[in-house]
């Protein structure tokens, strides 16, 4: 199956717990942006809910680092939310904050015994190589992490500012790594080539993974920089997270555009001594990499961006020398390239230069292993493979910098192509980022579409900005319900059969692509053109649903449901009659409470309906009697089982004013007819379930709705069609079902199960329950709407068909779109009539 | 003056020297008038037409700004629609005098007929004698003035406007009441009646809307969607969501509304394969040149017809259902895309009429921003009968939509719960219906095309009437065609599928041998190129996008169009809403979306073997389901004499999703 997305399209299906093949879903583009598809969907929705902790199973099923991510990943999921063109993405960082944060750090997951023979290493425990290891830990695998400094986390710890990530968010994602993995075995302080070799490593583990970080910045590249007076960012951030707070100078200049540039001039900013930052970036706002909200905070602290401008110089003690810059063709890259405009050289002052314009890895055991390349680990994104077969690579020692959630993605990479080679399986599939749904339902909140982002509080530097103290705070409770309801759910299904979520995003492709792009297009296509299950096959029962009216329009003067009448009186009863304002009666509540019986009494009495059961229901509401010894007196009509009566004959019609009939079901219905024609009986009650006078069978499933075709094809074979009124029970689910009936041949219908519902009633066990917490006057405004809503949906389908009195429809106005029902209800398939 | 003699001449000369006359400011007079139809139909020049005799149906009707007297009577509809300017008839006027008006005067000195004033929105209708039932029905605005007696139902659903009876009124309408004149009305009408010479002394009775069925009585409280297989049947009979709609109702005391069409599963295209394999084609533009794609809808009597650059249309969707911003964005689209917008009901917008290189007018029962003037700039004209997601019910356009903007253009009042009328004052048979496609041929010049648009029901008659009524072309909607608020039971159980539409019209068509005269444009849940192909193979001359064209655009098929707060700015007339949509960016993604469509269109066409789409038929198709091949008479996969081979690689035919 090809499954075709606005930014993704899957064709091989690598052996990954994965939900793509669900038609009922698609991924969301903000799990298609996420390097490791972190289902957020279902994570935002859980949230709603108030199911924090199967909120944390979602989002730590992809992402062993949740805490730190909720504070610090670059969220590429929140500019590519389809609400982020509305009126601002959902802040799905800041929800994966809240959970984490609601919960606290006790939470992990069950542990994971090791249950493989072989061993593994994993050089660097940064977020790719622990990523790796967690992979393969829950794999089975021990895991053995060897880590240069004497702290896991890598440039987690080292490399983030504790007022953006503070050492508890660490401590709690790795705490929750070891609890869920105790496979993992840790060895601190340990640096390859220092006290362990990459031959010792080779030796004890049967497969290596290098994940060694990008710990040492790259220089700029210019006259001076080797003076005291410039340190490099990656450095400089690792003093301080080490603990130190030096002093610095007035003003203080970083170089550089990226996250490692924000970080360093706002901790920069934090740092006594200084009064003035400024950050020097070499093109302009648009192209500069940092997240915006770094960039934002950075500003919002008070610190300056100067654009534009490129250092040519450094002027030890004194000044910073640049020139200004335009930007030019794009380079290799796709960037354009910053070009230094003649004449512009220009001195900035400082006290200090920081330079944060990338980083590189250095490791002289790999060099001489010959399994470098330059500053990085020579690596095959293909495999994660190096040039020695038993050795892996990941993370930005082997790519370059980058994302936190980039560095797991290879993580979960490398630990896949790991677990192939330790399997034995040479060429596995290629490896791709699963797709997960916990298919959580949608959340049913009024005010989604209304609701603005919630923003977080912002703090800035703080009370005493040298302690760093955390710059935002994550949500209350409520605001984050408020934040997850306004998620549109890309990812679930929708309420249409025709518009389903793979069409819609299939159109968001259409939409979205060039139109010279002929293998997307071509893709495209080959998706739309696979055919979709037969909604109509052996499962799908004859129901009502299928069937639909045939409205006015030319042939016929339609009458408008909104304004003109339509007549509902119906008398029942060919030969004495009852006389109903309503073709409706309801039926079931013999046994319901008192409370439910009075207020279903009472808008029976209102509306003119009647009550079908064995005793009355009360309120001066009609009563039609199903008689079990005898009748009553006080009974407007009476109904006797047809089976008991048809074999001992031995049922008296009551009094002379009381209309008689009998309880057909599905076996009986045709010995029935021909009985009540014989005994010139007035009316059939036809349940097909044989369920009166209780609601379980009517409850139990669909019902058999070819018992009216059956009892109206009896009459006619005996042209008898004016001689006797059928009623009709079973599965009225809406007024409409009720034009059904009385279109394919009953007079009135009787209503059960549904009028329990709109009580509130609970019908999970079979029979119906009044649990829902409704004060009387409730009740009988529920039970009246009830009545008065099918009324008018019943005479809206007449009128639609151009009737004015609901006892004119017929079969004629009806046509069936399945074949089960055309056949079951004697009503030929629409479009179908005319051929030849 | 210049005088034209009807019995020598043709009302559409006639009406062509009128028009001619306007421009020269010269009055004119016709005699021998003989109560012909239509008589300065179409007149927006401010001359005065004297009619020296009767007039038949639709004197003075669509017109801007002239004046006309008729010595005698008038027909049914006099001054239908009038804008501006004014119409007097000496003796009586028949049913519907002043049908629609939108300004003007309209005086009748005798009696006039029933339903006058029908959906009016402004301007003064005044009645010397008495009228008939249903004075002022369904009004929206304006007064009428009614000297003599007023019959039944006076008022009748009436939104706004005020009915001034002298004489006895035999009863009131629903929702009306008799309150007090306000200071200075009374002046104000004996000024109107001293103009046009009516000699009236007594007092007057007030008649207004009484404001109890402009608003549902309670509002239902907002859901979200349940996915659809929730309400299989073959899942649960009492699913949860047929328990959450009993509860609803339960709550509000009727049906239920929301938008978008039928949502469960229906017999429908997908239903259908090609007999050849066309999957795996990667055709580059220049593969596709040679395909013809070119369709022209509507030349059947000479008009210029709408030339598309390929079968497709965007379906007609009302400014108010949709934003402002989004019709721009789809005019521009269609623009972009060669292809043709539609109005909807509600009017036209300058804006969308400028980015529009063809766009459709549709005139629906309420004539809400119905005018001539638009009429005119129109490249063709649709009259709705129904839709199909809610044939038999007018338009509903919940009252957080009817802003002020809004109800300017479609001349109504602000904040009401809007339901359009389901029937077209004037037309309540085909019959009429001849005469009103006459009346809209005379005020458009016999230049544009006209066509029906219809939700499927009784498909082979009503194809049959369309046909000999006299349309260029029908836009047929099945039932899984979109609105953006219906009640759900009709949504879900009026009309027929798409599917069983087309192949009913083809028919029909055939059994009166119509050749391919009339046009025939299907509509109802087309989303891709694969449908729009089957659609034309089936017989169809082109198809008609909506729902998907707005999903294009950025909708993300809530169903909540109902609410007027859209979270995309899609189906909004809320400005803080509307600010989220982003024309430029929405329209290239819709145009985008149609070039898509484009390339698929074109690429299967050559992988069936044609060089231009319209040569695509019935053989190309197999019919996958015994539904589908019971609807269509389509042969079964299983029992195609050609197919039934397996060397044939029918595995890419029975492909499964999942």
């Amino acid at each position: 199956m090809t499954v075709v997305d606005a930014n993704f399209s899957i064709t091989a299906r690598a052996d990954l717990k994965d939900d793509t093949t669900d038609i009922h879903y698609v991924p969301a583009p903000c799990q298609v942006a996420c390097p490791i598809g972190t289902d957020a969907p279902s994570y935002i929705a859980y949230i709603w809910e108030g199911k924090n902790e199967e909120a944390l199973e979602a989002i730590n099923a992809t992402n062993p680092f949740s805490a730190i991510c909720g504070r610090v990943c670059d969220a590429p999921c929140e500019p590519a939310c389809r609400r982020a063109d509305s009126d601002g993405a959902i802040a799905i960082r800041n929800l994966k904050r809240y959970v984490l944060e609601a919960l606290g750090p006790g939470h992990s997951l069950p542990p994971v015994a090791v249950t493989q023979e072989k061993t593994v290493a994993v050089v660097g425990a940064g977020p790719a190589g622990m990523t790796a290891a967690h992979d393969l830990a829950e794999a089975g695998y021990e895991v053995h992490l060897y880590e240069a400094s004497d702290q896991l986390g890598g440039m987690m710890f080292w490399g983030i500012p504790r007022f953006r990530l503070p050492q508890s968010a660490v401590q709690q994602d790795i705490d929750r790594i070891t609890a869920h993995c105790p496979g993992i075995k840790v060895h601190l302080n340990t640096a390859l080539g220092e006290q362990v070799s990459l031959d010792e490593l080779k030796q004890k583990h049967d497969v290596v993974l290098l994940t060694i970080g990008a710990f040492v910045g790259k220089p700029m590249g210019i006259p001076g920089e080797a003076a005291p007076f410039v340190e490099d960012g990656v450095g400089f951030l690792y003093r301080v997270n080490a603990g130190e707070r030096p002093t610095l100078p007035a003003t203080v200049l970083v170089i550089g555009g990226g996250d490692v540039a924000m970080d360093a001039c706002r901790v920069a900013r934090r740092l006594p001594g200084v009064k003035n930052v400024k950050v020097i970036y070499r093109r302009d706002y648009a192209a500069m990499p940092a997240r915006r909200e770094e960039l934002q905070g950075a500003i919002d602290e008070g610190i300056e961006i100067v654009y534009n401008t490129q250092p040519v110089e450094v002027i030890d003690g004194k000044a910073l020398r640049c020139v200004r810059t335009e930007l030019g063709e794009p380079g290799a890259d796709g960037r354009r390239r910053p070009v230094n405009v003649e004449g512009s050289e220009h001195d900035i002052e400082c006290g200090m230069v920081i330079a944060a314009v990338g980083q590189k890895t250095e490791c002289a055991e790999l060099d001489n292993a010959g399994l470098m390349d330059w500053d990085r680990v020579n690596t095959d994104l293909e495999g994660m493979t190096t040039a020695d077969a038993r050795v892996f690579a990941a993370g930005d020692g082997a790519f370059g910098g980058s994302t936190i959630v980039e560095a797991m993605y290879q993580g979960h990479r490398a630990a896949y192509y790991m677990k192939a080679f330790l399997e034995g399986n040479e060429s596995p599939l290629p490896y791709r980022t699963p797709y997960r749904t916990r298919r959580v339902a949608i959340c049913n909140d009024p005010d989604w579409e209304i609701n603005p982002r919630v923003h977080q509080e912002f703090h800035g530097l703080g009370q005493v900005p040298i302690e760093f103290p955390e710059i935002e705070s994550t949500y209350t409770a409520a605001e984050a319900k408020s934040e997850a309801a306004r998620c549109f759910r890309c990812d679930a299904e929708t309420g249409s059969a025709d518009y389903t979520v793979s069409s819609r995003e299939s159109i968001f492709a259409m939409a979205r692509i060039e139109p010279g792009d002929t293998e997307r297009q071509a893709s495209i296509l080959d998706s739309r053109l696979e055919n979709r299950v037969n909604p109509f096959d052996q499962a799908h029962l004859a129901t009502l649903d299928d069937l639909v009216f045939l409205p006015a329009n030319l042939s016929r003067l339609v009458i408008d449901p909104y304004r003109e009448g339509c007549v509902t009186a119906t008398r029942l009863g060919a030969n004495s009659g009852l006389d109903l304002d309503i073709p409706f009666t309801v039926a079931g509540f013999d046994d319901a409470p008192n409370e439910i019986r009075e207020a279903v009494a009472k808008s029976i009495q209102q509306h003119g309906a009647a009550y079908v059961g064995a005793r009355p229901i009360g309120a001066g509401a009609r009563w039609i009697q199903i008689v079990s010894t005898e009748t009553d007196a006080e009974a407007d009509a009476v109904v006797f089982d047809a089976d008991r009566a048809m074999a001992d004959d031995a049922f008296s019609g009551g009094s002379a004013a009381q209309p008689v009939g009998l309880l057909v079901n599905s076996a009986n219905v045709r010995a029935a007819v021909d009985f009540a024609l014989e005994r010139h009986l007035d009316f059939l009650l036809l349940d097909p379930g044989n369920g009166l006078p209780g609601l379980a069978g009517e409850l139990a499933g669909a019902p058999d709705i070819s018992i009216l075709r059956r009892a109206v094809a009896r009459l006619r074979e005996l042209d008898r069609e004016e001689e006797i009124d059928l009623i009709y029970f079973g599965g009225l689910r809406t007024g409409t079902d009720a034009a059904k009936a009385l279109a394919l041949g009953a007079i009135a219908v009787t209503v059960g199960a549904a009028m329990a519902l709109a009580l509130g009633a609970d019908i999970s066990g079979g029979n119906p329950v009044f649990d829902a917490d409704l004060d009387a006057a409730e009740r009988e405004e529920r039970s009246y709407n009830l009545l008065q809503a099918f009324t008018a949906e019943a005479s809206m389908m007449a009128r639609c068909t151009g009737k004015t009195n609901l006892q004119n429809l017929e079969p004629e106005d009806l046509r069936a779109i399945t074949l089960i029902v055309s056949h079951a209800a004697g009503v030929p398939m629409a479009g179908s009539l005319h051929q030849h | 003056m210049v005088t034209i003699d009807l019995s020598r001449t043709d009302i559409t000369t006639a009406n062509t020297r009128i028009r001619d006359c306007g421009r020269d400011r010269q009055d004119v007079e016709i005699i021998n008038p003989d109560a012909r139809h239509n008589i300065g139909v179409g007149l927006v020049e401010p001359i005065t037409v004297r009619v020296r005799g009767s007039a038949g149906y639709f004197c003075g009707g669509l017109s801007d700004s002239a004046h006309y007297e008729i010595e005698h009577n008038a027909g049914w509809a006099v001054g239908d629609n009038i804008y501006s300017g004014s119409v007097v008839v000496g003796g009586n006027a028949g049913a519907i005098a002043g049908v629609a008006i939108r300004g003007a005067e309209i005086v009748v000195r005798g009696n006039m007929g029933s339903r006058a004033g029908q959906v009016m929105k402004a301007g003064t209708l005044c009645c010397g004698g008495n009228a008939a039932f249903m004075a002022g029905y369904m009004m929206y605005g304006g007064r009428i003035i009614v000297l003599g007696d007023a019959a039944a139902k006076v008022g009748q659903d009436m939104s706004a406007g005020e009915i001034f009876v002298g004489g006895k009124i035999e009863s009131l309408g629903n929702d009306t009441m008799i309150v007090d004149m306000e200071p200075g009305e009374r002046d104000d009408i004996m000024a109107f009646l001293e103009r046009y010479k009516l000699n009236y002394k007594g007092d007057f009775t007030k008649i207004i809307n009484a404001g109890k069925k402009l608003r549902y009585a309670n509002q239902e409280p907002r859901a979200r969607p349940q996915p659809f297989f929730v309400s299989s049947n073959s899942n649960n009979y009492w699913n949860p969501k047929v328990q959450e709609d009993i509860w609803i109702k339960g709550e509000v005391g009727r049906y239920r509304i929301r938008g978008y069409g039928a949502s469960k599963p229906v017999p429908h295209l997908n239903d259908i394969a090609f007999v050849k394999d066309v999957t795996a084609v990667h055709y580059k533009p220049e593969d596709l040149k040679d395909i013809n794609l070119k369709t022209t809808i509507g030349g059947r009597y000479g008009a210029k017809p709408l030339s598309l650059s390929m079968p497709v249309m965007i379906a007609p969707m009302s400014f108010g259902a949709l934003s402002r911003s989004v019709k721009i964005a789809l005019a521009r689209a269609s623009r972009l895309s060669g292809i043709s917008e539609n109005t909807g009901e509600g009017g036209m917008l300058d804006e969308a009429r400028a980015e529009a290189d063809q766009l459709i007018f549709q005139c629906l029962s309420g004539r809400l921003g119905w005018n001539v003037k638009d009429m005119q700039r129109a490249d063709a004209i649709e009259i709705y009968i129904s839709q199909g997601a809610k044939p038999g019910l007018g338009g509903q356009l919940m009252a957080k939509k009817v802003t002020p903007e809004l109800a300017a253009i479609r001349g109504i009042p602000v904040g009401i719960d809007l339901r359009s009328p389901s029937r077209h004052p004037d037309v309540l048979g085909a019959d009429d219906l001849v005469i009103k496609v006459q009346e809209f041929r005379e005020a458009t010049m016999h230049k544009v095309p006209l066509g029906i648009k219809m939700g499927a029901g009784r498909v082979n008659d009503d194809i049959k009437i369309a046909y000999k009524d006299g349309f260029d072309f029908v836009e047929l909607d099945g039932l899984q065609g979109s609105t953006g608020a219906a009640s759900t039971e009709v949504l879900e159980n009026v009309g027929i599928p798409t599917l069983s539409a087309v192949q009913e019209a083809v028919d029909g068509l055939k059994e009166i041998n119509a050749g391919d005269d009339m046009d025939l444009v299907m509509m109802g849940g087309i989303k891709d190129g694969v449908d729009v192909v089957k659609m034309l193979a089936l017989g169809a001359d082109c198809t008609s996008v909506g729902t998907s064209a707005i999903i294009a655009g950025g909708c993300i098929a809530c169903m909540q169009c109902h609410v007027g707060t859209c979270p995309v700015g899609i189906a909004t007339q809320d400005k803080v809403h509307e600010a989220r949509y982003d024309i430029d960016l929405q329209s290239q993604n819709i145009h985008r979306y149609f070039e898509s469509l484009r390339w698929q269109i074109a690429s299967i066409t050559k992988a069936l073997g044609y060089d231009d789409v319209h040569r695509v038929n019935r053989d190309d198709l197999v019919a996958l389901t015994p539904e589908a091949a019971d609807i269509t008479g389509l042969p079964l996969l299983s029992e195609h004499p050609a197919l039934h081979k397996p060397e044939l690689g029918l595995e890419v035919l029975n492909r499964k999703a999942g």
